[in-house]
């Protein structure tokens, strides 16, 4: 057993939750989702980010729109689908779930 | 003086150093063959560049117009290696077969005429002498050695840049590398007899 290696275990168990709960807030580009998930230390490197948000578009819970920038060539803004936001809720209650359980156990 | 090359990454124009230049093609092909197991790879190689060139931009300026090594090596870093994403992800990826490119090449660095030899050795991974003991025997009786060696001294390029002289020796030997030779020969194997 590594304490570092249960602990990163934990962090991926809920980086894909993270993604879908930055996104919630209001539809955004890929540099705010990856500031947001820097700032909490969900992420390490940028790369892993990349592939699970066009995972979760091709599953129909994210979608993406071109936005222009003054700054160069257009972006993709992500915002929730309706099955996005579905999801999200079952993952929510899942999340508190655990943290009550974890609770629970903890007391006694 | 140093050259540069002019690259379009992400839609975006840059000039960058020769040397920065490889290190990001190697980088980006290593990605690419990363993700090629992802249905929508294409997708996620054009948002990593897109990435890239944002964070390029933001190391250029009027003062500071060309990409150097060094900015390709902090973008790197920040963006990640092949290893990185799938140690920060665990998504279940295998860990990445960094299977390079493995050519013949002349080898300038351990030349003694035009570095045939050595190239071959390197591309073997046997000892140079080896070969060249091989090369004045069969030149021995009528220097059909000789004329091999002008042929492949005209056909091989030489290793000049980094990438070439990786690509010249291979991926060190260690048993992952092994076992996926291994198991690519028994698919082809498998391919050929239809099973």
């Amino acid at each position: 057993m590594n304490v570092e290696n249960n602990k990163a275990q934990m962090r991926k168990g809920i980086l894909e939750y993270c993604i879908l709960l930055v996104i919630s807030g209001n539809s955004c580009y890929a540099s705010d989702i990856i500031n947001k998930l820097k700032e909490a230390k969900v992420i390490v490197v940028e790369g892993t980010l990349y592939p699970l948000l066009t995972r979760q578009k091709n599953a129909g819970l994210l979608s993406y729109r071109w936005e222009e920038s003054s700054q160069g060539p257009p972006r993709k803004y992500y915002e929730l689908t309706d099955q996005g936001r579905e999801y999200l809720a079952e993952l929510d209650k899942s999340w508190d779930e655990l943290v009550e359980s974890v609770k629970l156990i903890r007391k006694k | 003086m140093k050259i540069t090359v002019s690259i379009n990454i992400g839609g975006m124009a840059f000039h960058i150093d020769e040397d920065a230049y490889t290190e990001l093609k190697i980088y980006l092909r290593n990605l690419d063959r990363y993700f090629a197991k992802e249905p929508s790879s294409a997708e996620i190689m054009s948002d990593i560049e897109a990435r890239i060139a944002d964070l390029l931009k933001a190391k250029i300026n009027d003062s500071k117009q060309v990409v150097t090594l060094q900015d390709v090596r902090d973008v790197i870093d920040i963006l990640g290696t092949p290893e990185d994403i799938s140690d920060d992800s665990g998504t279940g990826y295998e860990r990445l077969r960094t299977v390079g490119y493995h050519r013949m090449y002349r080898d300038p660095d351990n030349r003694i005429i035009a570095g045939v030899c050595s190239g071959m050795a390197a591309y073997w991974r046997i000892e140079p002498w080896v070969v060249r003991v091989i090369f004045i025997i069969i030149s021995l009786p009528g220097g059909l050695g000789i004329l091999i060696y002008l042929v492949l001294w005209i056909v091989l390029p030489e290793a000049k840049t980094t990438a070439q002289k990786i690509e010249m020796k291979g991926d060190p030997v260690n048993i992952h590398n092994i076992k996926d030779s291994v198991r690519q020969e028994f698919d082809n194997v498998k391919e050929k007899m239809n099973l």
